[in-house]
């Protein structure tokens, strides 16, 4: 077994790598939280969107802390516990986790 | 060598999955991207795998239903399973306890640890 030491000197790159490639779906994932998040602030966010944005929380959720953003993960589990309600009780709270998401994972977007 | 299967139907979870337990553990790594083809890819590796990594919640076929249809299966009914879930809720303890798999492992995993999460939970003393 190789010592983690040796793991990140030949794959911190490789995983830098794989998080850049599948960044563009990542934002693309965040884009649509904000979606839903407005939606619930305009009382239009249907069970279909809804339904979606929870699955969109969840893979979020189960990914970002594998790339080290643990508070990604922690914000994207809230969310999704929020989404999978039948109704989102606090829609001003979903908009401000969403944007804590995305100040997490790319604060400067 | 261990020869591990991956199902996810997440391609960066297959990828660093792959690239850790390779890297670390210098085991053999197949993957699919469906419980349809993860069946098939474990049905015809040859050797069989020695276990089978399962995320639950997958479009079509879901973990669980997958691994049903791996223990009717004569040839696949005796491959550990663990299942791969980001799901930490009490109700999918329950449904999950009793279901015959080797184990849980929680995502995000820390690419570090994975492999040797795996081994724990497998009983696999030394890789």
């Amino acid at each position: 077994m190789r010592s983690e030491a040796e793991f990140d000197e030949q794959n911190e790159s490789m995983l830098a790598a794989i998080w850049q490639r599948h960044r563009p779906v990542v934002i693309e994932r965040i884009c649509l939280l904000d979606r839903a998040a407005a939606a619930a602030m305009e009382g239009t966010l249907n069970v279909e969107m809804r339904e979606e944005a929870a699955g969109t929380a969840h893979k979020l959720a189960g990914s970002l802390g594998m790339y080290g953003y643990d508070e990604g993960t922690r914000l994207a589990q809230e969310i999704e516990v929020m989404l999978l309600e039948d109704s989102v009780a606090e829609p001003m709270r979903l908009w401000e986790l969403a944007v804590e998401l995305r100040r997490a994972v790319f604060p400067v977007m | 060598m261990k020869r591990i299967l991956i199902i996810d139907d997440e391609e960066d979870i297959r990828e660093v999955a792959a690239l850790c337990l390779e890297t670390i553990a210098g085991w053999e790594i197949l993957t699919a991207s469906s419980g349809s083809e993860g069946i098939l890819v474990a049905a015809q590796s040859s050797p069989a795998p020695d276990a089978i990594l399962l995320d639950v919640m997958m479009p079509g076929m879901d973990g669980p239903t997958t691994f049903q249809q791996m223990q009717e299966n004569a040839a696949l009914a005796s491959i550990p399973v663990l299942l791969l879930t980001a799901k930490v809720q009490g109700v999918d303890q329950r449904r999950f306890a009793g279901m015959g798999f080797a184990g849980v492992l929680f995502k995000p995993f820390d690419p570090l640890t994975l492999a040797v999460q795996i081994a724990e939970k497998l009983g696999w003393v030394a890789i």
